[in-house]
């Protein structure tokens, strides 16, 4: 256990090396925020109101939206570097799970963007833009909970379209994709509510809503409570699934470096 | 540097069709790959495409835009850009030119050393993964806005995305200068390059005034799109911006490469090799 601590604050360690690099996460985080509001302003200058939901729920919506993306972002080449270079042979000899040190690596960067990136940005969201605080105490609990299984959610299906970089070698191509069918089915940059139902029948076979729109859904209170446990118990049934099918790949994707000579 | 050229304009083109040979050659080593990664940059440049899709389903309009005008809009964003990538992709990779060394060997050589900059480089799936999305919005809208598109729009058209592109491409080249006295400037050059895009996605009449005005004077992307479609668009709210401002984009365009392009001549004055040369 205390090795992946390491392995966390290590991770944690390098990302401070790119000042610049969080700056900009901030200021572009900013930025598309600001973007948003401008364009929902436009749409509610025409409408007034629109299906019942203030224009404030919204701004609440792209706020916490935006935030959570900052904090979810993770190394998405590491796993690919690792395999191009070779370095995955000698990480494989170590005594230490490999997939336990890309999550505790990733979870060093995640400790990084909370302090570095989440907080400035939460407090000139606040100054800035008037958005609602977490519907209850209770709901804000919920919330925290909820973007944790979502960060979960999102880590084993991206640790699946990691580890196909042993077939693959270059995963850009998989990633992006991969980003935007997160982005837009999400919930990341538009609310189920305004998609048409069939997409959000769609949306609902699959893990993507329990990546962004639940947790943003129950900290605006719009989840009743009865229905807490029962979304939850979704998000937690993804992570798992997703997590034993990563196992599975990985298993294989063992044999093909085998095969390989490594 | 006032030397009698060494080649005419026919061996230069020449040359520039040897170079483009050499660079789609290398590229297309990795048929497989390219094609895949064109299909991934679609589908990136398509999230705020299908956002603007979903909003516009639900909403019709937005402050007097449509469906189709907003698209028309956003258009002009890719297919610039993708002009851009296309033939001045060794502006937009500048900097990244003095860092391995290779500008050293581009100086020794006998020709013109932006020619040898924007020919040495195409980057081919960025320039088709944006044109595609570009051509496919500007085929979908430009037959149902109102345009009637005779033989002064279409050459106008025409005007209008190369010097956008070449708007684009004097940002990054700008940007790539600071390179020569080692300044490394790309993490600043693409966040407020991808930023202003963003903004430009949406009509500028959206944004408070001081927003405008940067688009405007600043980073001046609203010549890129806002301006050139609401030529077209001919959209009530130009009114409150100088009627001028729609013929501008060409004298931007070309007002920002000099400019940039005399900095960059004092940049080589000043350049002094990293010493990476391979």
């Amino acid at each position: 256990m205390r090795a992946y601590v390491e392995f966390a604050k290590k991770a944690f360690q390098n990302n401070i090396a790119y000042r610049a690099d969080y700056v900009a996460g901030v200021i572009n985080a900013i930025v598309m925020i600001f973007v948003n509001i401008c364009i929902w302003k436009a749409i509610y200058e025409d409408e007034q109101t629109v299906d019942g939901v203030q224009f404030k729920i919204l701004i609440t919506y792209v706020v916490i939206s935006f935030l959570m993306q900052c904090i979810y972002a993770m190394d998405e080449y590491h796993i690919e570097y690792k395999v191009r270079s070779g370095a995955i042979g000698l990480d494989l000899l170590k005594p230490m799970s490999f997939s336990g040190y890309i999550f505790s690596y990733n979870i060093g960067i995640l400790v990084f963007r909370v302090v570095m990136q989440l907080i400035p940005a939460l407090i000139v969201s606040i100054v800035l833009f008037k958005m609602y605080p977490p519907f209850s105490l209770s709901m804000a609990i919920y919330f925290l909970i909820s973007t944790i299984l979502g960060y979960l959610v999102l880590y084993n299906l991206n640790f699946i379209v990691w580890i196909s970089s042993f077939w693959f070698y270059w995963t850009f191509s998989l990633v992006t994709i991969k980003d935007a069918a997160v982005m837009i089915l999400s919930g990341a940059l538009l609310p189920l509510w305004f998609m048409p139902q069939a997409l959000v029948d769609f949306i609902n076979l699959t893990p993507f809503a329990s990546i962004y729109y639940v947790p943003i859904t129950i900290y605006l209170g719009q989840v009743p409570m009865e229905e807490i446990a029962l979304v939850m118990a979704k998000q937690l049934i993804w992570a798992l699934g997703l997590f034993i099918a990563g196992k599975l790949l990985w298993k294989t994707a063992l044999k093909k470096l085998v095969v390989q000579g490594g | 540097m006032g030397k009698k050229p060494l080649f005419n304009i026919f061996e230069l083109f020449v040359l520039l069709l040897k170079y483009a040979k050499l660079s789609l050659k290398s590229i297309l080593e990795y048929k497989f790959d390219r094609t895949f990664i064109t299909i991934a940059i679609v589908c990136r440049e398509m999230i705020s495409v299908v956002v603007m899709f979903l909003i516009l389903v639900r909403f019709v309009h937005i402050k007097g835009w449509e469906y189709n005008e907003m698209f028309f809009l956003y258009s002009f964003l890719f297919l610039s850009y993708s002009i851009f990538v296309l033939f001045f992709a060794g502006m937009r990779d500048f900097a990244e030119m003095i860092y391995s060394g290779e500008f050293d060997r581009v100086l020794t050589r006998p020709l013109g050393l932006m020619y040898q900059i924007i020919a040495s480089k195409i980057d081919l799936s960025a320039g088709l993964g944006h044109g595609i999305v570009g051509v496919i919005l500007f085929t979908k809208t430009a037959f149902s806005v109102g345009i009637d598109w005779n033989i002064k729009n279409i050459v106008y058209y025409i005007v209008i995305l190369i010097s956008g592109a070449v708007i684009q491409a004097s940002i990054f080249l700008f940007a790539s200068c600071f390179s020569f006295w080692t300044v490394k400037t790309d993490n600043l050059r693409n966040m407020i390059f991808f930023n202003a895009r963003r903004f430009s996605g949406y009509p500028i009449s959206f944004y408070p005034g001081i927003i405008q005005k940067l688009l405007m004077f600043v980073i001046p992307f609203a010549f890129v799109n806002y301006f050139p479609a609401q030529f077209y668009l001919n959209k009530a709210e130009i009114n409150s911006f100088w009627n001028g401002f729609l013929y501008l984009s060409p004298a931007v365009g070309a007002i920002m490469f000099v400019l940039v392009y005399m900095f960059w001549r004092q940049g080589v004055r000043h350049y002094s090799s990293t010493g990476t040369s391979r």
